[in-house]
């Protein structure tokens, strides 16, 4: 049965439309327009227990929008969602225990006082049982490195150490369902790789399922199997992260390296030519013509070595979203 | 239902033992807080002082007895600020900003975490300065010591105290629609203004209206009259009778209203 369902889910907002200068802000007082925003638009999907799934989109997509609905926490304008069981908006308390959200902009710890005190509340309103709390705790805090430092006050922590306490705060209850708004957003790469890490150990510990949103190409690639993109509202793809590079990447990198010591002029006939110094060149080839364009360099030139790549996630991904824009455009 | 009120009590606990630290280790504004509130009171008696000076009674009030009302007002307004004011006043912020989120996702009563999540502790000495006002204040009258009229007393501040926080709680709610609810301390203003005096100030043509309004239609002027009154004056039992539906339908109407509220959260974006 799936832990997650979502049937046509929509949330339209109704956005106060201001006039510019001293005197739109007058007439606003006495006659408002309002401009109904559809930030995510019929939506349908499932998640299975167990699987790592993550949610792609460019700002404003209704990524979060959508996160929101199924953590219970704003009510779709219509559709449905049933998560764990429950129907998310009506809040039920045995719905709350199941389930955290971590927001990598916000911080739900207490600021002047230490992760350590917080974490005691959270027991409190979980009703963890304490030689239990102690050993997630425990394992949680060995796990992200931070045993020393669960006394100092929040405030007092960087970046990177502050988001690891908020992924304990989080765990502490051992949710079977983690969701994740941009949890590693602002953090250096070592932060990065930390809490990519811990998540993925948390999961084959505990085999709990993870709806991750990130604009980081390598939190998706270390993390999810399953991608759902989405772009203006609406799912454009759902599938497996390699059906991205299948069904947008409809061309190959070829990067070539001449034994001549100078790349010929006559690439330009074989494909695009995105790159050309010295001895290499770097060739965009249609996916379906890559073994007969190789086969007819190989066959006119010396080369001394080459290789054949999907293009960069990132720049598909920017496709896909182009696609997504230019359709709901259109519509 | 005995676990869960323990499960409240002690996470209530813990609240008030950790905004106590918070409170401490920003000493100066503590102390500063608490300097405010003793100076406040100490115009407030001096001032009546000086009235009484020219006076036997106000509004029908002697003068030790109207000492007593002005402790049961600083006391409950002491309690209010204590542990409700400051976390109505900063529900607008944490709908603006969207920290609401984490409040609500938490298995907890949302109206419980939202209004009682933190003690105001620099306030707190305001309950036994009030205190110590209505203890002088009886002591003065040389109050005959009445069992029906103590209890009476406790039950009917204790509504006091509930009504004034569903006023508030029914002005809290306002801010998830207006975003920005600065207004809120205003209106607290306006209520404990109105609280601060006995309700027979309000005669004559233009004042009486008020006066009833404010005591049958909105019931502000319940709140410190009629538990003082019962106390050092007459035990009117149609009044506390009337204090006690009162509190009632009006705390199952704020809750009622701050749940639907809740309901239009909009969650500002990450």
């Amino acid at each position: 049965m799936p832990i997650i369902e979502a049937e046509g889910l929509t949330k339209t907002y109704r956005v106060f439309q201001k006039k510019e200068g001293l005197l739109g802000s007058l007439r606003g007082l006495y006659r408002r327009e309002y401009k109904d925003v559809r930030a995510v638009d019929d939506i349908s999907f499932s998640i299975e227990p167990g699987e790592m799934v993550a949610f792609l989109g460019p700002n404003g997509a209704g990524k979060t929008t959508t996160l929101k609905m199924l953590s219970g926490l704003i009510y779709p304008t219509s559709g449905e969602a049933s998560v764990l069981g429950f129907v998310p908006s009506l809040r039920a308390d045995a719905f709350r225990r199941r389930f955290a959200l971590v927001m990598g902009q916000k911080n739900q710890l207490w600021w002047d006082l230490p992760a350590a005190d917080s974490f005691q509340l959270n027991r409190e309103i979980y009703s963890i049982p304490a030689p239990e709390f102690q050993k997630t705790l425990n394992e949680l805090t060995e796990l992200l490195g931070v045993e020393k430092l669960t006394r100092q006050a929040v405030r007092e922590l960087s970046l990177g150490e502050r988001m690891k306490m908020e992924l304990i705060a989080a765990l502490l209850h051992q949710p079977q369902l983690l969701l994740l708004d941009e949890p590693t957003i602002g953090l250096d790469v070592v932060a990065q790789v930390a809490i990519q890490k811990c998540l993925r150990d948390y999961h084959t510990r505990r085999g709990v399922t993870m709806l991750l949103t990130s604009h980081y190409m390598r939190d998706v690639e270390a993390l999810c199997d399953r991608v759902l993109v989405i772009a203006h509202g609406r799912l454009v793809h759902d599938g497996p992260l390699s059906g991205i590079v299948e069904r947008f990447g409809h061309a190959k990198l070829v990067k070539l390296e001449f034994a001549d010591g100078v790349a010929p002029d006559d690439l330009g006939r074989f494909g695009e030519v995105t790159r050309r110094e010295g001895p290499s060149a770097d060739l965009k080839v249609e996916r379906s013509r890559v073994a007969e364009v190789l086969g007819a360099i190989l066959d006119r030139h010396a080369v001394a070595d080459v290789s054949v790549q999907d293009p960069p996630l990132e720049q598909l991904i920017a496709r896909v979203f182009e696609e997504g824009r230019r359709s709901h455009d259109a519509a | 239902m005995g676990q869960g009120i323990l499960r409240y009590l002690r996470m209530y606990a813990q609240l008030g033992q950790y905004t106590l630290a918070r409170e401490m280790s920003f000493r100066g504004n503590f102390l500063v807080k608490v300097s405010v509130e003793v100076i406040w009171l100490g115009i407030l008696l001096a001032f009546y002082a000086t009235v009484f000076g020219m006076t036997n009674t106000i509004a029908e009030w002697n003068r030790p007895q109207y000492l007593f009302f002005v402790g049961a007002f600083f006391t409950l307004n002491g309690i209010i600020e204590t542990f409700f004011l400051e976390n109505c006043n900063d529900f607008a912020e944490l709908v603006r900003t969207g920290d609401l989120d984490f409040l609500l996702l938490k298995p907890i009563d949302e109206q419980f975490l939202i209004t009682c999540r933190r003690i105001d502790w620099g306030t707190a000495p305001n309950l036994l300065m009030g205190g110590g006002v209505m203890v002088v204040s009886l002591y003065q009258m040389g109050w005959p010591f009445d069992l029906v009229r103590l209890l009476t007393f406790l039950v009917t501040f204790g509504c006091g105290i509930a009504i004034a926080y569903c006023f508030m709680l029914l002005l809290t709610a306002l801010s998830v629609w207006m975003i920005r609810n600065q207004s809120l301390m205003e209106m607290w203003w306006l209520f404990s203004s109105l609280a601060r005096y006995p309700k027979e100030i309000f005669k004559g043509t233009w004042a009486q209206p008020i006066g009833i309004f404010f005591t049958f239609v909105m019931p502000i002027l319940l709140v410190v009259n009629v538990p003082a009154n019962a106390m050092v004056r007459a035990l009117e039992p149609s009044m506390v009778v009337f204090t006690l539906v009162s509190t009632v339908l009006l705390f199952w109407l704020s809750r009622r209203f701050f749940l639907h509220a809740l309901r239009s959260y909009r969650s500002a974006s990450s």
